[in-house]
């Protein structure tokens, strides 16, 4: 370490910018569903890598604690930060791409300012379009209603259910409502549509369909990840991921419930 | 239970494009979910073991595909973990809780529910247990050096 110091002396970057660009790399991770020991990792790396030596990250599900002695001679003294990062969808590529230039910062290709560059490029990362993923929703849908018994009927309707679901997803629920509603009426909309086709004649066995169509809503990312964080000994920020997936459980249960009761009070018959 | 198996790995594909996985890694995260369900369904049916007990070994092979993708390919073993694990969610047991909720069958309620808890409980432990092998027998499993 020392050894290096003296070495690299002349290019070495300023220490505020090395905190930036490791929060900037600790952001983007957070935010896009990386478990929190890697967050710590990689923002530990990257201040390592260019010479911070006094540095603390502290990292909880939604915020980046940072502080740093600047080494001196360099303008500023103390370096201290925090980030508040609200809980937002994953989006596993860029965490896939921070990891890769982690590594390649390891191995020593890149000078600071690349580094920032091509943060940059990873977070204006565009992921998949729109109509790919209502794609992928409906085809996830009609798959997991045949793997849980439905016929192929019941997979058609969960195909369109699914298209639905994610098209009001997409188009309003992840825009203008909050994580408590949009899932509630998510779930009441499957079933909606579910139940408007089963009476249609068009499918089957009505609870296939549901369970199928329900699927692209399941937490899948802050259930894992809250699981990972716990076993790693991160509670905190385990338990309010634990938290987060469970509620979305409830409020897709509460929507798939309400639904139901609204159209037997409507119908006044016995369902199904 | 092979067109299950298919549909297992289809949605997993699909589920791994909705978290916006890279495309180079969707035959990865297919092949894992559908190896979880495969093994899930095979214990449930020959080895007459219970739900539990199914989704915990098959979350254990889920976990140590995973982890063995990962070191191969040099990435975050979340991006196979999330989508593989897909399929053995109980989904099914949290509609089945909701309905028997809302149509006053409480024991049914019950039962489910529980079964639902139990199967996250197996999932859960699944990981915890599988994420405490060294990293270095994975390396040397996927023919690199420790």
């Amino acid at each position: 370490m020392e050894q290096r110091m003296t070495q690299d002396a002349p290019s070495m970057p300023d220490d505020r910018e090395v905190l930036e660009t490791a929060m900037e790399a600790g952001h983007i991770l957070l935010e896009n569903g990386a478990e929190i020991f890697r967050v710590e990792e990689t923002m530990e790396r990257i201040a390592a890598h260019f010479g911070v030596e006094r540095r603390e990250f502290f990292v909880l599900s939604n915020g980046i604690f940072t502080t740093g002695d600047c080494l001196p001679g360099q303008k500023g003294g103390q370096y201290a930060r925090v980030l508040h990062i609200p809980v937002r969808g994953a989006q596993l590529d860029r965490v896939v791409a921070v990891n890769q230039l982690s590594r390649e910062i390891e191995a020593g290709r890149y000078t600071l300012a690349q580094v920032r560059e091509r943060l940059e490029a990873i977070r204006q990362m565009p992921g998949e379009p729109p109509l790919m993923q209502v794609l992928a929703s409906g085809v996830g849908s009609a798959c997991f209603c045949g793997l849980f018994g439905g016929s192929a009927m019941d997979c058609a309707a969960a195909f369109v259910a699914g298209l639905l679901l994610y098209i009001f997803v997409l188009s309003v629920s992840a825009k203008h409502m909050t994580k408590i509603v949009g899932n509630i009426l998510g779930g009441a909309l499957v079933t909606l549509v579910c139940i408007i086709c089963y009476s249609l004649g068009f499918g089957e066995d009505i609870n296939h369909m549901i369970i199928g169509s329900i699927i692209p809503l399941v937490p899948g990312v802050p259930f894992t990840n809250g699981i990972r964080d716990i076993a790693d000994g991160d509670y905190i920020s385990g338990a309010v991921r634990l938290l987060d997936a469970m509620l979305v459980f409830l409020c897709v249960a509460i929507g798939v419930g309400v639904m139901f009761t609204v159209y037997r009070r409507l119908m006044g018959g016995v369902l199904l | 239970m092979i067109t299950q198996t298919l549909l297992a790995a289809v949605g997993t594909a699909a589920f791994a494009l909705l978290f916006g996985v890279p495309r180079r890694y969707f035959p990865f995260c297919a092949v894992i979910g559908g190896a979880g369900w495969l093994l899930y369904a095979a214990l449930v049916q020959y080895a007459g073991a219970t739900p539990t007990e199914a989704t915990f070994f098959a979350t254990v092979l889920v976990i140590l595909l995973s982890r063995a993708c990962a070191v191969l390919e040099r990435c975050p073993v979340t991006v196979f973990l999330i989508c593989g694990i897909f399929p053995l969610v109980p989904g099914a047991g949290i509609y089945w809780t909701s309905y028997y909720l809302v149509t006053a069958q409480m024991r049914l309620a019950m039962s489910s529910g529980f079964a639902a808890m139990k199967a996250a409980i197996a999932i859960v432990l699944g990981i915890v247990f599988v994420f405490e092998i060294p990293n270095g027998f994975f390396r040397v499993l996927a023919g690199k050096r420790p």
